[in-house]
């Protein structure tokens, strides 16, 4: 099995359609432990009952945005570590500057595709090892 | 982009998204195959609109990449109006475009009118009718404030509306994807 394969990942996006087509993604890239939430409750309460090895979250959403919820994910003991990536819809530098300080692992801009998908991936879990 | 001398029209090319709030404010856009949402949150009276292609036949045109587009301006449309204070419950959204243009071999607007659909309702946002399919081009107008589209349909004979190359992702260059 690959390394992929025995990951668990959280995609947590408002959307419906986008959290329906980053499965299929992730799903084509080699992921088989998907687990998803529609905001950052929701993606708090997963990560506090089943852990996840790797987060991918919008940054745009109502209640919690990607930001903050990154800064509720690094401020929970268990998942202080827990490799984070946001999706950002405007390409957004402050994102990508505050985000750094509060140690965001990656980020990618939409629309993107499968393999800028794999490959940001990859950059975070290689550095897993 | 705002035209001078009517500094409340907006038009909204391809690839783009537009959200008002003013009362005066009226987004155009003139459409083939290409599909155009026009949504707002009827109790706060401020809308938006996108115009977007899905891109068609060939390598790129897998699904999943192709609506992913699709997707992308969808949620630019919902973040700018939720941004400005819409509630997700009360957005309504009315289709126009997607037309079967003449050169086209494979009824791309079809497929546009089938995603923008899908998309409204898996997001649960009311679709409150437009006009969609058909042969011929639009141009549209949409009052963000009264919620009122008016199309004007293109003639047939003079030139159909010409389908410009989809703006796909393109693949990461360096630059794209920083690491740290």
């Amino acid at each position: 099995m690959s390394l992929l394969a025995q990951l668990k990942i959280l995609v947590v996006d408002d959307t419906t359609t986008s959290r329906m087509l980053l499965r299929d993604a992730l799903e084509t890239i080699g992921f088989r432990n998907i687990a998803v939430a529609a905001d950052g409750e929701q993606a708090m309460q997963v990560m506090m009952s089943q852990p996840c090895h790797l987060i991918i979250s919008d940054m745009n959403m109502p209640k919690m945005n990607g930001l903050q919820l990154l800064h509720a994910i690094r401020t929970y003991k268990p998942t202080s570590r827990t490799p984070f990536m946001i999706l950002t819809g405007n390409n957004d530098k402050n994102v990508l500057i505050e985000g750094r300080k509060m140690g965001l692992n990656n980020y990618l801009n939409k629309p993107f595709t499968t393999p800028d998908l794999k490959k940001a991936l990859e950059a975070i879990v290689g550095r897993l090892h | 982009m705002i035209l001078p001398g009517r500094p409340d029209r907006i038009h909204v090319i391809q690839g783009e998204c537009a959200v008002s709030d003013k009362p005066e404010a009226v987004l155009t856009t003139v459409l083939g195959s290409c599909v155009a949402a026009c949504m707002r949150d009827p109790v706060l009276k401020i809308g938006g609109m996108n115009h977007f292609l899905l891109p068609g036949e060939g390598e790129r045109s897998r699904l999943n990449e192709a609506e992913r587009f699709g997707v992308y301006l969808m949620e630019l449309l919902v973040n700018g109006l939720l941004k400005r204070g819409a509630r997700r419950e009360n957005l309504e959204a009315k289709l126009f475009g997607g037309a079967r243009t003449i050169q086209n071999f494979t009824d791309i607007g079809a497929k546009n009118i089938e995603f923008a659909r899908r998309f409204l309702d898996n997001e649960g946002i009311k679709y409150t009718g437009g006009s969609v399919g058909g042969d011929q081009g639009r141009r549209l107008e949409f009052q963000p404030h009264t919620g009122k589209a008016r199309q004007f349909l293109l003639p047939k004979a003079i030139a159909p509306v010409p389908t410009p190359e989809p703006r796909v992702p393109a693949p990461a260059a360096g630059g794209e994807l920083e690491l740290f």
